[in-house]
């Protein structure tokens, strides 16, 4: 009997991850087939008097363009945003486009992550893509620099105008969180203080005093692991988190679409 | 008569769960009981009703658990923030909270109930309480670790969640669990939770049982780290220890191997003394409070 319910079992994981592959299959189908129609549409609308300016310059200032109305047209953005890539082998190309995107459409603070602590040990690689990314997507540098936060930098600067991308791995989060408590306990044991004075807000500044940055409002988590695979513990007690399939080839809409669904979200914070 | 109502599953249900348990099932499961008062909007119905439903659910839901052979249940009833609410609602809250838990006390099984709790809070208190330990001369500042932490929390005599589930369709933790649910299977669903089914547990478990090699992948990882950053936290003490008190000349590797695994040796008697010097306190606390007189 319990070989029939263990096969059954196996059955029933199969069907899912079937039904899993049918769906991202038709996903991909329907949007080259929409893609398709959109540029037939768009070469029938045409209008052979306006210049087509072969120019990338004009298309790209139509893309930066359209990037930022489509931020100010949500109905909220968040102010920091979380990659979650929970895949193996992330494709440094594609998180590269996000972080630009994401800072295109207004969000004024990106982070990376992933749990094996793969883009921390590659943190050069990631930002001289994202480097790429925003000369070839055309995004004017002066205005849209960004500031490269790797662990243990900028302390001084404490409000940044300028986007910043920050690359966190495993060790920003249980591990900050120790090491803040070792801090307090070695200013316990020089009598600096008391233990009566710990508190929620003394642990929060010890916490935000490295990051420098709010808590994220939002986490994109990629790829098909349902957990946060120890992103940031403290940091995420208010944050939505919104799932897409995967990182490699994401477009723009796609993020857009997370972006929209974040927008129409409502916290009520405990009330 | 039992609270957590009697009574067998239907066949089809006995079926599902059997399949179910041919895989690996969840030790501990959390629940965000989310949507008693979109419920009670939603069908016309006071809020108190709303939470009344809520919690009959909630008796059916850990029936659900015992058939599927769930040891331990972790549930978020009120949260510091809920005090917000209008007096009426906190009140209505907090009565049928005593009502129904009191009855709870008749049944034997773990169910863990977080009242005006936050996570942040639980986190801040451990650090707090090695602090503590740190001024009684029980521990010193540098025995702190992750496990250290872990075991001051609330939640020190349950095994982390391995499934957290909240249900109306919200998709945040709200400031719950924060630190023990890091490697947990979170399942987001849309369903009120009045509303919420044998066959919508089910979907919760089968989402675990699709990750759980992944994230028990992620868990042995993290585990592996935390090992080898105590072992460079040992190894730093000890290479402080021997460069104060030895003579001058740099130690031999068997002396420093020698010196390493008695440090380790004695950091555990500490720390297990220290968690000792906890236990008793936490209980003094508790029996103190019940023999007070209680206020009508």
């Amino acid at each position: 009997m319990a070989m029939l319910y263990g096969l059954l079992w196996r059955l029933l994981l199969l069907l899912v991850h079937v039904n899993t592959a049918l769906v991202s299959w038709l996903r991909v189908r329907l949007r080259s087939w929409k893609g398709r129609l959109w540029e037939r549409a768009v070469a029938l609308n045409h209008n052979p008097d306006a210049t087509a300016n072969p120019v990338t310059g004009n298309r790209d200032d139509g893309r930066r363009a359209r990037w930022l109305s489509d931020g100010k047209a949500l109905e909220k953005l968040p102010v920091h945003v979380g990659l979650l890539v929970a895949e193996e082998e992330p494709s440094y190309s594609d998180v590269a486009n996000l972080v630009v995107w994401c800072m295109a459409v207004g969000i004024s603070y990106v982070s990376v992550y992933d749990n094996h602590g793969i883009f921390r040990k590659n943190n050069s690689r990631l930002l001289e893509e994202i480097l790429r990314q925003q000369n070839l997507l055309g995004v004017d540098g002066s205005k849209y620099s960004i500031e490269f936060l790797s662990n243990g930098s900028d302390k001084h600067n404490v409000v940044s105008c300028r986007p910043t991308v920050k690359v966190l791995s495993p060790e920003d989060g249980k591990q900050s969180i120790v090491q803040a408590a070792q801090q307090i306990c070695r200013s316990v044991e020089n009598k600096e203080r008391s233990s009566k004075d710990i508190s929620v807000s003394m642990l929060d500044v010890l916490l935000r005093e490295s990051k420098n940055i709010p808590d994220p409002d939002l986490v994109l988590k990629f790829g098909p692991v349902n957990s946060t695979l120890g992103f940031l513990p403290w940091h995420i007690r208010l944050t939505e988190f919104i799932s897409l399939p995967s990182h490699r080839d994401v477009s723009y809409d796609n993020m857009l679409d997370a972006l929209q669904r974040y927008a129409s979200c409502q916290q009520r914070l405990g009330q | 008569m039992s609270w957590i109502k009697e009574g067998d599953l239907n066949l089809l249900e006995k079926i599902s769960a059997n399949v179910l348990k041919a895989g690996p099932m969840p030790k501990h499961v959390a629940f965000i009981m989310d949507g008693n008062r979109r419920f009670a909007r939603k069908k016309n119905m006071e809020r108190q009703e709303g939470h009344m439903q809520g919690f009959n659910k909630l008796a059916e839901t850990l029936r659900w658990c015992k058939h599927l052979n769930i040891p331990e249940v972790t549930v978020y009833a009120f949260s510091i923030e809920n005090f917000k609410r209008t007096k009426e609602e906190v009140d209505g809250l907090m009565e049928l909270a005593k009502q129904k838990f009191e009855r709870l006390l008749e049944e034997r099984c773990f169910l863990n109930v977080c009242f005006a709790y936050t996570s942040r809070y639980e986190i801040t208190n451990a650090v707090r309480e090695m602090a503590w330990g740190v001024e009684q001369g029980l521990i010193k500042a540098s025995d702190v670790s992750e496990s250290l932490l872990s075991e001051c929390l609330y939640s020190n005599n349950s095994p982390n969640p391995d499934l957290l589930i909240r249900t109306s369709g919200e998709v945040r933790l709200s400031d719950f669990l924060l630190w023990q649910t890091s490697h947990s299977c979170l399942v987001f669903q849309s369903v009120l939770w009045p509303e919420y089914s044998f066959w919508n547990l089910c979907e919760a478990i089968l989402q675990y049982q699709l990750n759980h090699k992944s994230i028990q992948k992620a868990r042995e990882l993290h585990q592996e780290h935390q090992a080898l950053q105590q072992l460079e936290a040992d190894r730093a003490c000890v290479a402080e220890h021997l460069q104060h008190h030895g003579n001058g000349k740099p130690a031999d590797a068997q002396r420093r191997q020698e010196a390493l695994l008695h440090y380790t040796a004695c950091r555990e008697d500490r720390v297990q003394d220290f968690l000792e010097a906890l236990k008793h306190k936490r209980n003094s606390f508790f029996s103190d409070l019940c023999s007070k007189p209680v206020l009508a």
